[in-house]
Parts: C-alpha cells; structure tokens; sequence
C-alpha cells in the first residue's frame, strides 16, 4: 500500500519521525513541487534508510553521488574513485571501502556524511511543498554509502533548529494555548538545546504555551516551533488546556434531548466550577452489567 | 433503564456523523452547521456539538452514540463526552495523510482524559492512496512494543459495517472489564437516575 502524499499535508519531519519509529527500511524520494523549469537543476532528492536510520542521501540516481563529493574536495578523481569501486567488496559501503585502502581518512568519511546527509537533507525542511514516496523495497546503495548512518530524529532536530522560514509548517504548530506532556518514562537521551530542555520542564499538561513563553521570555512563536521539533521528535504531544465545565447533565444520563444538553453543555463563564482532570474521571461513569453487555452483543450479533 | 455510552471521534470528514446516522435506531439529532472555515473545503456542514444516536434492545436497555464535534476548538465538549464514556472508536481516514497528526492529538487528549478502551476505525481503505492498517497505526503513534488497540476497517455508510465495529467495541471493552484487577474502579460515586 501506499507511503505516498504531498509534503504540505504530511510535513519532511512527520515523514522521518514515522520511518524511523516504524524502523524502516527504503528509500525516500522528494520531488519539490513546483518542479524545477530549469533542466540542469535535479528534479528528486533520495533519502536512504536503514531500519529507521539515514544511511545516505543524493540529488541523483545514477549511484555517482559520493565519487562526485569526493571529487569535488580533491581527495580523488571520480573516474579512478569509480575505478576503486570496482574493486570493493560487494557487501562494503564505497566510504568503508575507501578507508580499507588508505584513500580517506575517518574524518573525511564524517565529512563527507555531513555534506551528504546533514547538509543536502537539512535544506529539504525548506520545501514549501513537494511530493513523496517511500519504496521499502529499495536498499541503500553501496556506491552512495560512508558506510555511517544517523537518526532520523537527530536530522530532523537539526533541519527544524536551522530552519529560517517556518511559513510550510504554520498550520502544523501547536496552539498557543494548548498544554504540552511528556510522551517518554524519564528524561530525554537526545542531545537538547537549552531553550529546548527549558520548554521541556513545562511537560506538566496544564501550562500553555504562550504561559511558557512568558515564563522564559521568549515569543510564543518561538516556543510553538520549539514545541514542535520536540513533539515531531517523539518527545512530546499537544494537548488542549479545557476550560472549566459544569458537570455533565442529561441526556448523557437520561433521556433529555440531546439540543437542550448541548446548550447546557456550553460552559457558562458565570459558573465558578473546578476544572475537570483526569483523576475525576471515573467518578462519572456508570458501569453497565454483565447481563446488559451480554444482551446487547447478543443483539448486535443478531443485526451483524 | 440501563444505558451504555459508546463516542465516535475522528477528525473532520472522517465519517462519525454518517457512522452514527447508519447505526442508529432513532433520526439522530445533530447540531450540524454551515462550515465557514477551512472545513468548509471537506464538506458544506460540520458538527459543532455533538451527534446523538441511540439502539434500544429491550425494554430497559438501550445503547447511546454520541458523536464529537471534528474541530479542535470544540475541545471542551470532547471532554463532556469522553468522561461519560464507556469507550469509543476513533475513525480514522486512511487516505488523509495529514489528519494523522491530528488523529494523534486526539488520542493523546482522550487517554490523559479517560481510560475508556479505545478501538480505531480505518475508514476509505479501499482508496488507492489508503496507506496500511500497520503504517496507519505507526503514524498514529502505535510503535512496535506498545499496547495497541484493536483495528477494524470501517464503511460508515454500511449498516452491516457499523454494527460489526460497535460489536468489536463492546466486545473489548467486555474483556477489558473481565480483566481488571479491581472492577470497583468503574463504580460511580453517583448513581444515575
């Protein structure tokens, strides 16, 4: 089935936190929409994962990604690279292979991941719109590799801490006065910034952003985007601060019209009443019998 | 009279108005509206408190459905209904990509609300941009090594459909109610009336 849809709805940074909870393996290729006009730009970007992690990225799909790289620095020519290529293992990463022969050193190999993966996908949560796929049955290919890989998760942190213009995800922000919790047992084993580890001390369910934003003096808009890489990084979810409600009332326990409960429903600023929370909720649930249960999915049996 | 409450929640356009109008027994009150927002580009009206439906199945016993309102500030009636709940079925849209997140916020908001067992309803499986039952549940948060709720694809316009996914919901929510160590912890400390 698919793994298919347009960035604008589904955003580059949903998209990596899913592959990489999903421990994923594939590849994912982004073509930006518009596409380009001009002939000489590369139309797709391709995104390599290996169970969850990035393996390695390119702006082409001729395997020719990494030589061109190395090429480029003058570490080694792209034909005698493609030359040494023929002679690595089939089963080496071409990075790897290059370290074996004495060609690059480890810090090259980091280099050039950064550059590959860092640079090149970083510069992808930009995209104001474009389309996605994702193909698990493509593997990453050897010629491309370091032999590195990374989280998927730390690329996003780092995409979403350099990204400049924030107008492609507006509508994915979290609401101002929505309250933040924590979706993780302890603290976070990711490597934090401070303003994010600061935000992550309101993960109390009750302080709004725009309350944290003024307890840290910050604007509310940098705290929603702060919020944001740290919900998309699985680390956190949004959730809505409710203003106090009179306790429910028929129909939900007799037979009232449903109209007339709505409108007493509708909370009454008049009212002065506590806040509903988590601990009273089943202090307003009936139970319903076993014989009731049995009843009913005998009856629905009968309809099914 | 003895009464089970089961909610129907999802995102806007995921089909919980048509879900409970199929099942119901009675004409469901609504409180649909002209959608004046960004709604408006999925459908005309839009629910802005609740749908009520209701299966009388004996003299005394009878089933209510209530439907939430789709939109995020309508929370506060989210809240009225999902603390009454006895359980509910999220429905979730496999073919919108982008209603997952919010499907997401859904449920992050309802399990800090109540531990009424949950079930979700996959509805337009059928499409060819429907994503997979498994990269659905991943996307909803569902990672491998988590408790997850039981699954049922669901046509909202089909009685059959419907009947079958309430049936799935009651029965989970029988087994959950069979296995809890302290059945007391669905007491009410109020008797309805």
């Amino acid at each position: 089935m698919a793994i298919t849809g347009h960035l604008a709805e589904f955003s580059l940074a949903e998209i990596f936190q899913f592959l990489e909870q999903g421990h994923k393996t594939g590849l994912l290729t982004i073509t930006p929409l518009p596409e380009p006009t001009d002939h000489h730009t590369s139309r797709s970007h391709y995104i390599w994962f290996q169970q969850g992690r990035i393996t390695t990225a390119a702006n082409r799909s001729d395997g020719r990604g990494l030589v061109t790289l190395i090429d480029k620095r003058g570490w080694l020519g792209s034909h005698a690279a493609g030359r040494l290529l023929k002679s690595c293992d089939l089963s080496t990463p071409a990075g790897l292979c290059f370290k074996s022969q004495g060609i690059l050193e480890a810090d090259q190999l980091r280099m050039l991941f950064y550059i590959q993966v860092m640079q090149q996908v970083c510069a992808l949560f930009a995209l104001e719109d474009g389309w996605f796929h994702f193909d698990s049955s493509q593997k990453t290919p050897l010629s491309e590799a370091t032999g590195l890989s990374a989280p998927a998760l730390d690329v996003t942190l780092s995409g979403l801490r350099a990204l400049k213009n924030w107008t492609v995800l507006e509508e994915k922000l979290p609401d101002p006065n929505a309250a933040l919790i924590s979706m993780i047992d302890g603290k976070p084993t990711l490597k934090l910034k401070q303003a994010e580890w600061q935000v992550w001390e309101f993960t109390d369910g009750r302080t709004s952003l725009k309350e944290i934003a003024k307890h840290l003096q910050l604007s509310v808009r940098q705290i929603q985007q702060i919020a944001f890489r740290l919900i998309v990084v699985s680390l956190l979810e949004e959730v809505p601060i409710l203003k106090p409600v009179s306790t429910p009332q028929p129909p939900l326990i007799s037979s009232q019209p449903p109209k007339a409960a709505a409108a007493e429903a509708t909370p009454s600023p008049a009212k002065k009443l506590p806040p509903s929370s988590p601990e009273t909720v089943n202090a307003t649930r009936e139970p319903v019998s076993q014989s009731f249960l049995n009843n009913l999915m005998g009856f629905l049996k009968n309809q099914a | 009279m003895e009464i089970m409450r089961l909610v129907v929640t999802g995102p806007v356009g995921a089909g919980k108005s048509t879900f409970i109008r199929t099942i119901s027994e009675i004409e469901v009150v609504d409180t649909d509206r002209r959608a004046t927002d960004e709604t408006a580009d999925l459908k005309s009206s839009t629910t802005v408190a609740f749908d009520f439906g209701r299966l009388q199945f004996g003299p005394d016993t009878a089933l209510h459905l209530y439907g939430t309102p789709g939109q995020a500030r309508f929370d506060f009636m989210w809240d009225i209904l999902i603390r009454k709940a006895h359980a509910y079925i999220m429905l979730v849209a496999a073919h919108r990509p982008h209603e997952f997140r919010y499907s997401r916020r859904m449920l992050a908001f309802m399990r800090q609300r109540s531990d009424a067992p949950v079930i979700l309803g996959l509805t337009h499986m059928d499409l060819d941009k429907a994503w997979s039952q498994k990269d659905i549940l991943l996307a909803l948060g569902y990672v491998k090594g988590s408790q997850q709720p039981p699954v049922i694809v669901v046509n909202p316009t089909d009685q059959q459909s419907t009947t079958r996914a309430i049936l799935t919901l009651v029965q989970y929510y029988f087994t959950i109610l069979q296995a809890a160590p302290h059945p007391q912890v669905y007491e009410a400390s109020q008797p309805c009336s």
